[in-house]
């Protein structure tokens, strides 16, 4: 009886102890808009420098609350200025490595079976009653959602699609609703659609004077060991290859890759 | 608070919902399940129990594949799918909860001598009548505690419910708050939501418990 029990105890201890594999490779934490483009660059990146990069993908406000609360990533690349300007206050982005990666546009889709009814052509007829549910990202935390709750409002939408929102913890989610026709409408990236292929249709885009730019900032954790590591995949994102695969996927390339960073404090 | 209010209001009216459809269903099914025997009986007891161990997200899958608007039977009924209805989140709970009045209904009625219901039937009783008048009122205590657990369940139910219901701001479900909650990186404000739950919880328990102890 008493050589089970420690045998039970030995066991667990072996099987919780079994260390998860993290060899020299880094961990970017990406907003989950950029999954396959930046899929194909770490290919491009693995095969240019033998480097290898694993990938978190979420919503930016989820990826930054994980790393937050510690999660072990070195690297991390935003759908929004407000999820990295956090992450830089709270001090756990090292400014000095900031990239600004890509650009996108806000566009409405609805499922591509749905297009020959035509009850949707655009934003304004989001308020007829044929568009029971209307997916977007859930705006504090979803950059997406956040942008789409800026046009809405600039379109003086909000309130007649308020009981209509179903929210998505992130854009990908709110593609995946429109795909499979459970809403009638729904609010993502142009790179989403696009990478959805058939299944969706762009009815309109979002005028981008109705919302923030929408663009990605990139930088290195201040914390992490594998800085250096980092920033080479930061620095590779800017090469040619790497901009070739973001304009094939739709992500438009920030004509000034490099503003002037904020002043770096003095160190003692 | 309001939301609080909204939310638990919207749980329990799940719940009650659910536990009405699980009772109409579960009781005739586990009667016959103890009392029949018939080729396939051992599947389908498996089938009613695999909620109690299947990860409620593999049950809202499930429903989806089902009845989405692109599911198995969703894409024959024109348009209609479960997904952000009330109806999605009954049939979720239901599904979840059947096992939970399933077991203890089946064992009251198990444990209902045979005889009492030979008599009745003797007496001239139709099986209607043993069943209402016989066998449910001596299964009772079975049944009580079945539908105590299986309105707790369908009350706590979130895998299922959070992907077939969705997160629709302003119609959430109690245990969908505190998902959203933690999502918007709010612990702190979950706290009300979680306190209510855990009490609800504890409430249910006990009454289970003194159903479960109660003599005959």
């Amino acid at each position: 009886m008493k050589h089970a029990l420690i045998r039970l105890v030995v066991l667990s201890a072996v099987l919780l102890g079994v260390p998860t594999a993290r060899a020299d490779s880094i961990r970017v934490g990406a907003a989950v808009s950029l999954k396959e483009a930046f899929g194909e660059i770490a290919t491009l990146y693995k095969a240019d420098t033998g480097e290898t990069v694993e990938f978190v993908f979420g919503s930016s406000g989820q990826v930054a609350a994980q790393i937050k609360s510690g999660a072990p990533m070195d690297a991390f690349v935003s759908a929004a200025k407000k999820q990295f300007d956090d992450l830089v206050k709270d001090g756990l982005l090292d400014v000095e490595t900031r990239h600004l990666v890509a650009g996108n546009e806000l566009v409405l889709i609805v499922p591509a079976a749905a297009v020959k009814g035509g009850a949707v052509g655009g934003f304004d007829d989001l308020k007829k009653d044929a568009v029971a549910k209307i997916a977007v990202g859930e705006p504090k935390t979803v950059p997406a959602g956040q942008y789409a709750a800026q046009t809405l409002k600039a379109l003086k939408l909000d309130d007649a699609v308020k009981g209509k929102i179903v929210f998505g913890a992130n854009v990908r989610q709110v593609l995946a609703y429109v795909e499979r026709g459970e809403v009638q409408a729904g609010i993502v990236y142009r790179t989403d659609a696009k990478e959805s292929g058939d299944k969706v249709t762009i009815v309109a885009t979002a005028d981008a004077a109705t919302h923030e730019a929408i663009i990605y900032p990139a930088a290195v954790l201040s914390k992490t060991e594998h800085g250096d590591a980092a920033g080479h995949f930061l620095d590779y994102l800017m090469s040619e290859k790497a901009v070739a695969v973001m304009r094939a996927k739709g992500f438009s390339i920030p004509t000034d890759p490099a503003p002037a960073a904020p002043a770096k404090p003095a160190t003692p | 608070m309001s939301e609080l209010w909204a939310a638990s209001a919207l749980s329990v009216r799940i719940a009650a919902v659910a536990t009405l459809v699980t009772v109409l269903f579960g009781v005739p099914l586990a009667w016959a399940m103890a009392r029949r025997k018939f080729p396939g009986r051992g599947i389908l007891e498996a089938i009613i129990l695999m909620p109690v161990v299947l990860p409620p997200t593999v049950v809202g899958y499930a429903l989806l594949m089902l009845f989405g608007a692109n599911g198995w039977i969703g894409r024959y009924l024109g348009g209609y799918s479960i997904a952000f209805r009330l109806e999605g989140a009954v049939l979720a709970a239901v599904v979840v909860a059947l096992p939970m009045l399933y077991l203890p209904a089946k064992a009251g009625f198990a444990a209902v001598e045979r005889e009492l219901e030979d008599v009745a039937t003797l007496m001239g009783a139709n099986r209607w009548q043993t069943f209402w008048h016989v066998s449910v009122p001596l299964a009772r205590r079975g049944l009580l505690s079945g539908i105590v657990l299986a309105f707790a369940r369908a009350l706590g139910e979130f895998g299922a419910t959070v992907m077939v219901f969705g997160w629709q701001p302003g119609r959430v479900t109690l245990p969908i708050s505190v998902y959203a909650q933690f999502e918007q990186g709010d612990l702190n404000t979950a706290l009300p939501t979680v306190l209510v739950m855990a009490i609800a919880a504890l409430g249910l328990v006990l009454v289970y418990n003194a159903l479960a102890s109660q003599r005959d």
